[in-house]
């Protein structure tokens, strides 16, 4: 489904990413792991037209989207969250997780303005499939949907992003280390409600950066390690941490 | 269980008991301690929860309550119906409060603050100047609008290309032009400036006074009172609908993170341009008309200094709230008008004032609250 | 002909740069633009007119001596000012949205502005400004060179190459640079934050108050009004080099003054239009260079 070929982003001097293959299939579950700063945040952002591409080609069902703006990157199903959380904290539960389903809501000035029954009987549905999916994570969250999001402890708001990500239903996931800033309990429940979602919506491709390789091998189904903006390795998670060279590189061995 | 419509009707009577005592009272003192029980109430609602209450009453009488108010603005215009005085001031805290809708609507919603605010006030002004007597007088009002949303469009472009500081200083630059542009240029009267011709509705001339026998007569400013009322009606609640709907939601994930906003498909820069536009278009509306009722355009009503009371009062009335507009348009217009010794001292005192309330209380007076959805509870 | 008007133009560039560089200072630190600078600017040559009345008052008549008094006034209590406004209006709004600085700068300009109006003696009317540099000019074919714009102009340079010295070479340059580089790394480095702004807006309302000194002598006016539309340009002139840079700001500072000059030319009508010119080629160059003429492209990081 998703297959990138070459992709290379530099930024002035610094190649941060160089010349990256990947592939992921329907369904699969990819954990991209790597050191700090080895350009797994500079690869979601080249997918999704943060930043600009400076050599190779990503194609996303066949489709070049190689260095297409974040809305038409969008419009083609691809989701993501953020390693510093980017919520709308002044606004509520409610407001962000719609946030996620700007493409499919109509914008025209009759239905907004004027049609207002049909407006109030959409938005109560639209509630209640957001009810729904917040449930999967957490029953006490999905009652919170009214509430400042401020309101809402770090855990909760994570979860929120990933609804987000979640509730348009896109065809491929990119989750920015969500488990960042948590406690291993926490961090646990929150993989669990990985595992449901994916339960739910069998179809969706999911690449999942994370630092914490208990993580990594629980949930993943395939991983790909970076160093230095390049494909160290890839593999299962077994045959990846057995690499003699991601264990020098990444694990910290001599 | 269903709520109360009375705390709702209750806050709208006395919202308009308020107005009509601060247009009424002519002696220090009083216009003094109308502000001051202003003052308290707007503690109380807010100690008490009262506030809240007739919020929630307001909402769940979503029909009765703008009637109610018709009726109070109706009912206040009859009750200044020989006050040429009070009743010009109320046009201008009306069409005042239109403008700031409009800078409301970039500044609150979009986040794209516009600093030219009384530029665009001057565009629809002069249009009704040079316009005005040769086409009717509601297409005039319309091409008004029309023509501050078209120069606005001129920096649309810019203002797409540029952020924070520097798409305020576009602004900035903008008012600064266009006021210089009219002071020199002759064939817009230069420094003298204009003359505007009234409203006209199907040989109706407002210009003229209502008089029914010798002893009864309405001020001319009767009409112009209740249409810039009805219009500032409309258009507000058109706002309040806009808020509580996918497109406020659109418009407030471009203010507060136009990045988070992209990645879910929100076409950031298209949503600002028509912001701006739809509230240059309110500001130009509302410059029309001010020229029709005052009758006269110049140069110095269209300064910076103007621009600027138009974001005091989006800022004191609450930035995001259109509710507090109408409230601090009556502090900014009418207080200096009243207390004569402040004429002189009003943009001192606006300065000081929102200096304070930046400070002290960034919210404004009645700040935002979260987006009531329709339809859900 | 042309001399003339490059002569002028540069006069200019020198004024609008020393105000500049305040607002282009103060982005460094602070990320904020403080709208109030051009009326700090206006108050200055106040300050410095109402100097120049009590020491004449109390018998001093010597111009040199009289000019020292006046920039010594200004400076320092424009700098005094400055760290106030920093301490009350900047440093609080930490962390507030940037835009509530530049609203609240430019309603405490708006105050200084009507203060002035209001309480200086007569202030609504343009006041003269005394003339205390040498009288006459160098004079060629139809060139006019006048001794006290040429020492202004010196002066004016000589300022700017101090505070580029100033910059680059002292201790209290190098903790301004650091603050301006990362606050949070500054900190670490064991430079005070708090200081260091109070500093920098110090030292940039001081420019500000040269620059209004030498507004008021090479006009030999001073209007409460002015501080307006010079701070509208020295802010135009920070953002079209680039907001953060000292040489940027003296070069938008120039571009400014040039676009000025060549707009009274150019433009038919002549000079009534020369502001309308340039401001209307500030949007269109902030169009072509969003970041300003120096800056390096640089997108938010994700
Ligand atoms: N917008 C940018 N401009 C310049 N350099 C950048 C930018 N974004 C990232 N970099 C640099 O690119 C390199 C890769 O960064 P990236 O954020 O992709 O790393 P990462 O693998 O996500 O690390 P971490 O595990 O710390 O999140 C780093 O050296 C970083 O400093
Ligand atoms: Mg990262």
């Amino acid at each position: 489904m998703l297959e990138v070929s070459g992709l290379t982003v530099r930024f002035g001097g610094l190649t941060a990413l160089d010349g990256l293959q990947l592939r992921a299939a329907a369904g699969e579950l990819l954990g991209l792991i790597g050191p700090n700063g080895s350009g797994k945040t500079t690869f979601f952002n080249a997918l999704t037209g943060f930043v600009p591409v400076s050599g190779g080609q990503v194609r996303f069902d066949g489709k070049d989207i190689t260095g297409a703006a974040p809305r038409r990157v969008a419009a083609c199903g691809i989701a993501r969250t953020f390693q510093r959380l980017r919520l709308l904290s002044e606004l509520s539960v409610f407001d962000n997780l719609m946030l996620g389903l700007h493409l499919d809501l109509p914008h025209g000035p009759w239905v907004n303005l004027f049609a207002r029954r049909r407006l109030a009987a959409a938005v109560r549905e639209r509630a209640a499939e957001a009810r729904e999916l917040l449930a999967v994570f957490s029953p006490a969250l999905a009652g919170r949907l009214a509430e400042p999001l401020r309101a809402l402890p770090m855990i909760d708001r994570r979860r929120v992003e990933i609804c987000r990500a979640l509730v348009r239903a896109p065809r491929l996931l990119l989750l920015d280390e969500p488990s960042a800033g948590m406690t291993p309990d926490e961090t646990a429940a929150l993989m669990d409600d990985l595992h449901a979602v994916k339960a739910r919506r069998p179809g969706t491709a999911v690449i999942l950066i994370e630092h914490d390789m208990a993580v990594i091998e629980r949930v993943s189904d395939r991983c790909l390690v970076l160093d230095y903006g390049r494909r160290l390795c890839e593999g299962s998670f077994a045959a990846v941490s057995r690499d003699p060279e991601v264990r020098r590189a990444y694990l910290g061995e001599a | 269980m269903p709520v109360a419509a009375w705390p709702a009707l209750a806050a709208v009577a006395i919202g308009a008991g308020l107005a009509a005592a601060l247009l009424l009272v002519h002696h220090k003192a009083a216009v003094l301690a109308v502000l001051a029980v202003g003052a308290a109430l707007l503690v109380v609602a807010q100690r008490t929860r009262a506030g809240e209450r007739a919020a929630a009453s307001a909402a769940a009488h979503p029909r009765l309550v703008p009637v109610a108010v018709a009726a109070c603005g109706l009912g206040l215009v009859m009750l200044l119906r020989e006050d040429n005085f009070a009743l010009l001031m109320l046009c201008t805290v009306a069409l005042q409060t239109l403008a700031a809708l409009g800078l409301h609507l970039q500044f609150g919603y979009a986040g794209v603050a516009n600093f030219a605010g009384a530029a665009f006030l001057g565009v629809g002004a002069y249009t009704a100047a040079v316009l005005g007597g040769h086409l009717p007088s509601v297409l005039v009002l319309v091409t008004g609008a029309g023509l501050a949303a078209l120069a606005g469009l001129l920096l649309a472009l810019p203002l797409l290309r540029t952020r924070g500081h520097y798409a305020a200083l576009i602004t900035i630059a903008f008012g600064l032009l266009l006021r210089t542009f009219l002071e020199v240029n002759d064939t817009l009267g230069g420094p003298q400036g204009l003359k505007v011709p009234g409203f006209t509705l199907g040989g109706l001339a407002f210009n003229d006074a209502i008089v029914f026998d010798e002893d009864t007569e309405w001020s001319f400013y009767v009409p112009y009172a209740v249409l810039a009322l009805a219009l500032l009606g409309a258009t507000h609640v058109l706002v309040r609908r806009l808020e509580r709907s996918w497109i406020g939601l659109a418009l407030d994930a471009v203010r507060v993170d136009e990045t988070a906003a992209a990645a879910f498909g929100v076409n950031g820069g298209a949503w600002k341009i028509a912001a701006f536009c739809v509230g240059n278009a309110l500001c130009g509306l509302a410059g029309a008309l001010l020229a029709m009722v005052t009758g006269f355009v110049a140069p110095p009503s269209f300064a910076f200094g103007d621009s600027l009371v138009l974001v005091s009062i989006v800022i004191l009335g609450g930035i995001g709230n259109p509710l507090g507009l109408l409230p601090a348009a009556f502090l900014v217009v009418v207080l200096p008008e009243k207390l004569q010794g402040l004429q002189e001292y009003r943009f001192l005192l606006f300065a000081v004032l929102v200096i304070l309330v930046l400070r002290l209380r960034p919210g404004g007076l009645l700040p935002r609250r979260l987006r009531r959805w329709p339809g859900l509870p | 002909m042309l001399a003339q008007h490059l002569f002028n133009g540069l006069m200019l560039g020198v004024i609008y740069a020393l105000v500049a560089t305040g607002f282009t200072l103060f982005f460094g630190v602070m990320d904020v633009i403080k709208f109030s600078h051009g009326d700090v600017v206006m108050l200055g040559a106040f300050t410095a007119l109402a100097t120049y009345a009590a020491a004449s008052g109390a018998g001093i008549t010597h111009p040199a001596l009289l000019l020292a008094f006046m920039l010594a006034a200004a400076l320092g209590v424009m700098a005094l000012l400055g760290a106030l406004m920093a301490r009350v209006l900047v440093l609080p709004l930490r962390g507030a949205p940037a835009i509530n600085v530049l609203l609240i700068t430019l309603m405490a300009g708006t105050a200084i502005r009507e203060s002035v109006r209001l309480f200086y003696p007569q202030g609504s009317n343009p006041k003269p400004f005394p003339r205390l540099l040498p009288e006459g000019a160098f004079e060629a074919g139809g060139f006019t060179l006048r001794y006290d714009s040429l020492i202004l102009l010196g002066l004016g340079l000589a300022a700017i190459a101090a505070t580029g010295l100033l910059l680059e070479r002292t201790r209290l340059g190098l903790a301004i640079r650091a603050v301006a580089q990362d606050p949070e790394t500054a900190a670490v480095m064991g430079i005070p934050f708090r200081a260091t702004v109070l500093a920098t807006f110090a030292l940039g309302s001081a420019l500000a108050a040269l620059a209004g000194v030498v507004n008021g002598l090479y006009y030999s006016e001073v209007n409460f009004g002015v501080g307006l539309l010079l701070g509208a340009i020295g802010f135009s002139s920070a953002v079209v080099g680039g907001l953060g840079s000292v040489w940027g700001a003296v070069l938008g500072a120039m571009v400014f003054a040039a676009l000025q000059t060549a707009g009274a030319l150019v433009v038919p009508g002549g000079s009534a239009y020369r502001d309308v010119f340039a401001f209307g080629a500030v949007i269109a160059l902030m169009t072509w260079r969003p970041a300003g003429l120096l800056a390096e492209r640089s997108a938010e990081r994700v």
